[in-house]
């Protein structure tokens, strides 16, 4: 099951899936993978850009628990290229309208690796197809090189925005990718493109 | 980028910009073995022959330590990384002589895939400039990826693949599992289990369950925390 978030950072406390996404971000980014991030009541990761502005693509189990799930920000105004990162960018880095930026891509630890490879599937999946429905035609974002190998391999249209650099937080660069009708069919060359059990995906406006 | 000869004239002007007289885009694999592996390089011809020949593919000890980690490394912090054996300095000597001195190599792991990776080298004698390890790092990166697509269009199959249950199997059987205790942990019959075992061997056309297991773990089809987990 895919879910869509709009309209902003919901209370984490008050839904299940929001609550193991949250829960699950804490346990990937500041228990596995170091980053120095606000964590509140000692469970939730979430920080300013957590806001009425975000965007979430979330893919849940049926028991409603959260699998994996991505972050879209906004690129007219403030997000994590143009603010933390901007070094990253050999020229100032795409942003408009159709331009999204992906941040907190997130596999739950809970299962195990063939569990969430299927689930990175679906995720990235679900990314393209929000895109093409929602008329984003630009993603942006950070990674981590070895996880940028990957989304090179995914087979969709990537290139850098500029020279990686060694941070604190590992080796990272700035990458955007193009979502376009072909899209699907480039993924689904590589493997990756995985709807099935997602019909229509059914979107909830947080609260 | 339409060819490997188009990707090797750009890799190869790329290195010289960079400072690096030789590149090596490779997969992992035992050349002899796997034609559809990916291998362009502007190595000397002696040098890559002999390196064929011994079949070293697998064993060469940057693409050892390549293994493990996710960005780029230069050889001299190879003994930091990874024990060296009498043969790998061996191996290390040998290139020396060859005319192939300090180097660089950008990792590309690709789950469910054998392992890869993007070298460049200096000619001996010649220090590694660090200026532009990061431009380097990038171009690996991309370089492997467009190599990986060309390779793709020319084979008519994807990468192997197994079932969710087969996958299951294989990494049951990659804990030491027998065919009767993995039977029991999935609730299925011992023959059920011996089925899936027995295509899970022929997609990785092998025939022994410690093969499959180091197959399916080399390609990450199964991850080694799957198989360690108790």
């Amino acid at each position: 099951m895919a879910i869509i978030v709009e309209g902003g950072c919901p209370n984490p406390s008050t839904d299940r899936t929001l609550r193991s996404m949250f829960e699950d971000r804490k346990s990937v980014f500041v228990d596995l993978l170091k980053w120095d991030l606000p964590v509140l009541d000692g469970r939730f990761e979430l920080d300013g850009f957590d806001d009425r502005h975000a965007t979430y693509l979330i893919v849940a189990g049926e028991d409603g628990d959260h699998l994996g799930s991505a972050r879209l920000l906004p690129t007219t105004r403030p997000h994590i290229l143009d603010s933390l990162f901007a070094g990253l960018c050999a020229a100032p880095p795409p942003t408009g309208p159709e331009v999204m930026e992906i941040t907190r891509f997130c596999l739950s630890r809970r299962h195990n690796a063939m569990r969430r490879r299927r689930t990175r599937d679906r995720l990235v999946s679900a990314l393209a197809s929000y895109a093409l429905e929602t008329g984003i035609r630009t993603y942006t974002g950070v990674a981590e090189l070895g996880w940028l190998q990957q989304i090179l391999a995914f087979g969709w249209d990537c290139r850098p925005l500029g020279v990686p650099a060694r941070l604190d937080c590992g080796t990272v660069g700035a990458l955007a990718i193009e979502i376009r009708p072909d899209t699907p069919e480039l993924l689904a060359a590589n493997g990756i493109w995985d709807l099935a059990d997602a019909p229509p995906l059914p979107v909830r406006q947080a609260a | 980028m339409e060819s490997e000869e188009a990707l090797a004239g750009a890799l190869a002007d790329v290195a010289c910009d960079l400072g690096f007289r030789y590149f090596a885009l490779t997969h992992h694999v035992d050349l002899h073995q796997t034609s559809a592996a990916i291998r362009i390089h502007n190595y000397p011809d002696g040098w890559a022959h002999w390196f064929d020949e011994q079949a070293l593919g697998l064993t060469d000890p940057v693409h050892r330590a390549s293994n493990v980690t996710s960005v780029g490394f230069a050889w001299s912090k190879l003994p930091e990384m990874i024990a060296l054996t009498p043969q790998d300095q061996r191996i290390l000597e040998l290139a020396r002589k060859e005319g192939i001195g300090e180097g660089f190599t950008v990792p590309a792991h690709v789950p469910g895939e054998a392992h890869g990776s993007c070298s460049f080298a200096c000619v001996t004698g010649e220090p590694l400039s660090e200026q532009n390890l990061s431009l380097l790092q990038l171009v690996g990166a991309f370089a492997f990826e467009a190599a990986r697509r060309m390779r793709r269009n020319r084979l008519s199959q994807g990468p192997v693949q197994l079932t969710d249950r087969q996958r299951e199997v294989v990494m049951w059987a990659a804990r030491g599992k027998s065919d009767w205790e993995i039977a029991k942990v999935l609730g299925v019959s011992e023959a059920t289990v011996g089925e899936h075992l027995r295509h899970a061997y022929e997609r990785y056309g092998v025939g022994k369950r410690t093969q499959v297991a180091v197959h399916a773990l080399f390609d990450g089809t199964i991850g080694f925390l799957d198989v360690l987990r108790r």
